[in-house]
């Protein structure tokens, strides 16, 4: 697959994808393993994985992934210039059409129906990922603390990660010491 | 300098966000209470665009953040900045794929990571409930997209036409 066409693949790629990042994987099944078939269904199924356990967006993620292994670095730049073309250009339009208009009232108030779409979003993201998680003691301790540190300590997000990171992975090696 | 700042903070986030699509809102709501590139009502719109928009919600509302900080330019150092830290980690573990899966401390992080991104997440639904709700309408709209959402799973664009068509209409009554 020459870099041109692994661009405009993704280019299509990137167009289509709506709905979030996880629709992701049907595409690049059907794109890659069924059509072109150069890469494995166990690959694909491989990279998403890795894609969801690194940290950034999984859809530019796995793209890479692809990219990376069938041209190299460049193949995982190409890849990911592609994705994001469609979706870089289609913010830059939008997002200067609301600038000029959001003085106007009818857009303010359709606007303030919005922001509580967008809260209705977040809360079913957050209930997402509590469903889908372990639901174990350590998961427990760990939500509570990092919560009580961003109301009561007002660490910023950053602060959180770093600091409960280093909690939640002592706690894992005093147990896994514990069960041997 | 503003760009050395953007480039700065999306490499951060990039790098530190991890779960899916909504893992970097914290760190833009974050951004919100200490740059004024964006406000916290400006966000939301952001978030509303990114999500109706083609292309990963991640990296959709990163380009939007850059175009509000600094226009065309902005959008393009947040869009590329976001993404270099897993760009240098997709290069390094592609050369060690089995390994990186089973070890103990990278399994260790992750299990750490999903309460923390949880925590992050309801942490961001608590301050938009705070700064944005003032009005009782708002409350009611709130809860029934949520009762909604418990019947059956809807696209993002479900809420806001509902949502953005009962702020047209709800003014018309009052």
């Amino acid at each position: 697959m020459s870099l041109l066409e692994l661009f405009l693949t993704f280019v299509k790629i990137g167009a289509i994808l709506l709905g979030g990042g996880y629709v992701i994987l049907p595409i690049l099944q059907n794109e890659f393993v069924d059509k072109k078939n150069i890469i494995t269904q166990d690959e694909l199924v491989n990279y998403f994985a890795l894609s969801q356990s690194l940290p950034g967006i999984v859809a530019a993620n796995i793209s890479m992934f692809i990219g990376y292994k069938l041209q190299g670095k460049t193949g995982a730049i190409i890849a990911l210039s592609g994705i994001i073309f469609v979706p870089f250009w289609s913010i830059v339009i939008l997002a200067t059409v609301l600038n000029n208009i959001i003085n106007v009232p009818i857009v303010q108030n359709f606007m303030w129906g919005i922001e509580i779409a967008v809260m209705t979003l977040i809360l079913l993201t957050t209930r997402e990922m509590w469903q889908q998680a372990d639901k174990n003691a350590f998961f427990y301790i760990i939500f509570i603390l990092s919560l009580a540190a961003l109301l009561i300590l007002k660490l910023s997000p950053i602060q959180v990660i770093l600091c409960i990171s280093v909690v939640g992975i002592l706690i894992k090696i005093i147990s896994r010491r514990f069960n041997k | 300098m503003i760009l050395f700042t953007l480039a700065a903070e999306f490499f951060k986030i990039g790098f530190f966000s991890f779960g899916g699509g909504y893992a970097t809102i914290p760190f833009l709501y974050h951004l919100s209470e200490i740059y004024s590139w964006y406000t916290l009502e400006e966000l939301t719109q952001m978030i509303a665009i990114a999500a109706i928009t083609p292309g990963p919600v991640g990296i959709n509302v990163a380009t939007y953040a850059g175009l509000q900080a600094h226009g065309i330019i902005g959008s393009l150092v947040a869009t590329i900045f976001e993404v270099i830290p897993s760009f240098v980690l997709v290069i390094i573990i592609s050369k060690i794929l089995k390994e990186y899966r089973t070890n103990f401390y990278v399994k260790s992080i992750i299990e750490t990571l999903k309460p923390i991104s949880c925590a992050l997440l309801l942490f961001v639904f608590i301050g938009l409930l705070k700064s944005n709700l003032h009005d009782y309408e708002g409350l009611l709209l709130l809860a029934v997209l949520v009762l909604i959402s418990l019947k059956s799973k809807k696209d993002p664009i479900f809420y806001m036409i509902i949502a953005g068509t009962a702020g047209i209409i709800l003014p018309l009554f009052s």
